[in-house]
């Protein structure tokens, strides 16, 4: 008989960036194996006041890896005496997920808005690559929406629009 | 190992330069996950590098390089990296990193043209290193080197001019795009002369499908 599994979500994340800030969403539920362990589970982790990762793979990984982030960012922000970059969240991110990926099994997607370039998504997939998107999906359930995706998504779409996407 | 990858990178000296070419897609196992990616890189007015494998350690690579690039420029002596240089910098690199057992899953070529020469090599993540007037990486090792080296074969008096080597280069990435379960249609071109650096892209391939009406 098969041992209990680790808790692993099994997501499907998604954030869109408009003029003026970023929508973000994601599913609930969380799996050991095939019982759902947490069925209201907040995927969506604010790292900062206006910055909020998706987290996708590992639950202990991703939540390891988000608190470490959002402690590095509190501490740079107050040296800085602005609020962080959502690149520069993003780019933390990417140095802990890129250095320890052979341990770590993380998908994140990082998005917020900063003051200099407003609205921004960022993707840091497993194996630590940092891109910057439009928009982004990630997680197991994903790869049932890319072709709805590329069909609908239209760039410069208002916050209204974007949330209807999102939700869809 | 790698988990967001880029397919072949092709190569190939004409007479004047060296010209690489890489489509701009990162596949993730055979996702084609990220359509938009330059897996180009403008090391300096005399060099380009072409890498296909892992990206995130070719995004790694292009940190290092971006950082050598700049305390080059601080030290203000006039002198920057030669394309022999850097591959030979590539090659330790590569090599090191594969005897720590943890090797950075790339194929890289680096084009350039220095002191009047043009120069192609290739390092791959074993540290295996050579220079040739035409390179593939990837798939394109096996179906477009053929097509290149027949080309140069064909009059071995002369290297192709810049403009039949960018119609080779072309024909090679669209029987890619056919082959190639990786590939992707957009791509970009980078062409280094004496004059310096030119990256173009992203183009779009046109592909041709008649061939189905036959079948």
């Amino acid at each position: 008989s098969a041992a209990p599994a680790l808790p692993s979500p099994q997501t499907t994340i998604m954030a869109v960036e408009f003029d003026g800030g970023v929508v973000i969403g994601a599913d609930s539920r969380t799996t050991t194996g095939a019982y759902i362990a947490n069925r209201v589970t907040d995927k969506l982790t604010p790292v900062h006041d206006r910055i909020f990762c998706c987290r996708s793979g590992s639950a202990a990984d991703t939540q390891a890896v988000a608190d470490a982030v959002a402690y590095q960012l509190a501490f740079h922000s107050v040296e800085l005496e602005e609020p962080p970059r959502v690149r520069t969240a993003a780019r933390l991110f990417q140095q802990s997920c890129y250095r320890y990926r052979e341990e770590l099994s993380a998908g994140i997607i990082v998005a917020g808005w900063d003051p200099r370039r407003g609205g921004q998504v960022y993707v840091v997939p497993m194996g630590g690559l940092l891109l910057r998107q439009p928009f982004a999906v990630g997680g197991s359930g994903s790869s049932y929406i890319y072709g709805f995706l590329d069909a609908t998504f239209q760039p410069g779409m208002s916050r209204s629009q974007c949330q209807e996407f999102v939700a869809r | 190992s790698p988990m967001v990858t880029g397919t072949s990178v092709l190569g190939l000296k004409f007479s004047g330069g060296v010209m690489l070419a890489a489509d701009t897609v990162g596949s993730f196992g055979s996702l084609a996950r990220f359509r938009g990616i330059s897996r180009l890189l403008k090391v300096n007015d005399s060099t380009v590098l072409g890498a296909s494998g892992d990206l995130a350690d070719f995004q790694h690579l292009r940190q290092l390089l971006e950082q050598m690039v700049i305390d080059e420029e601080l030290l203000g002596d006039g002198h920057s990296y030669s394309p022999r240089a850097l591959h030979s910098w590539l090659t330790r690199v590569l090599y090191n990193r594969r005897s720590k057992i943890n090797p950075l899953w790339n194929t890289v070529l680096i084009a350039g043209v220095y002191g009047g020469e043009s120069f192609l090599g290739y390092v791959d993540m074993l540290g295996v290193a050579y220079e040739a007037p035409s390179l593939a990486t990837g798939f394109g090792a096996y179906l477009a080197q053929p097509l290149l080296r027949a080309e140069l074969d064909r009059d071995r008096d002369r290297l192709p001019t810049r403009e039949e080597a960018r119609e080779l280069l072309e024909r090679c990435l669209k029987v890619l795009y056919y082959r190639d379960a990786r590939s992707f249609n957009r791509y970009e071109v980078a062409t280094v002369t004496e004059k310096g650096v030119e990256l173009e892209g992203p183009l779009t391939l046109e592909a041709n499908w008649d061939i189905a009406h036959v079948v």
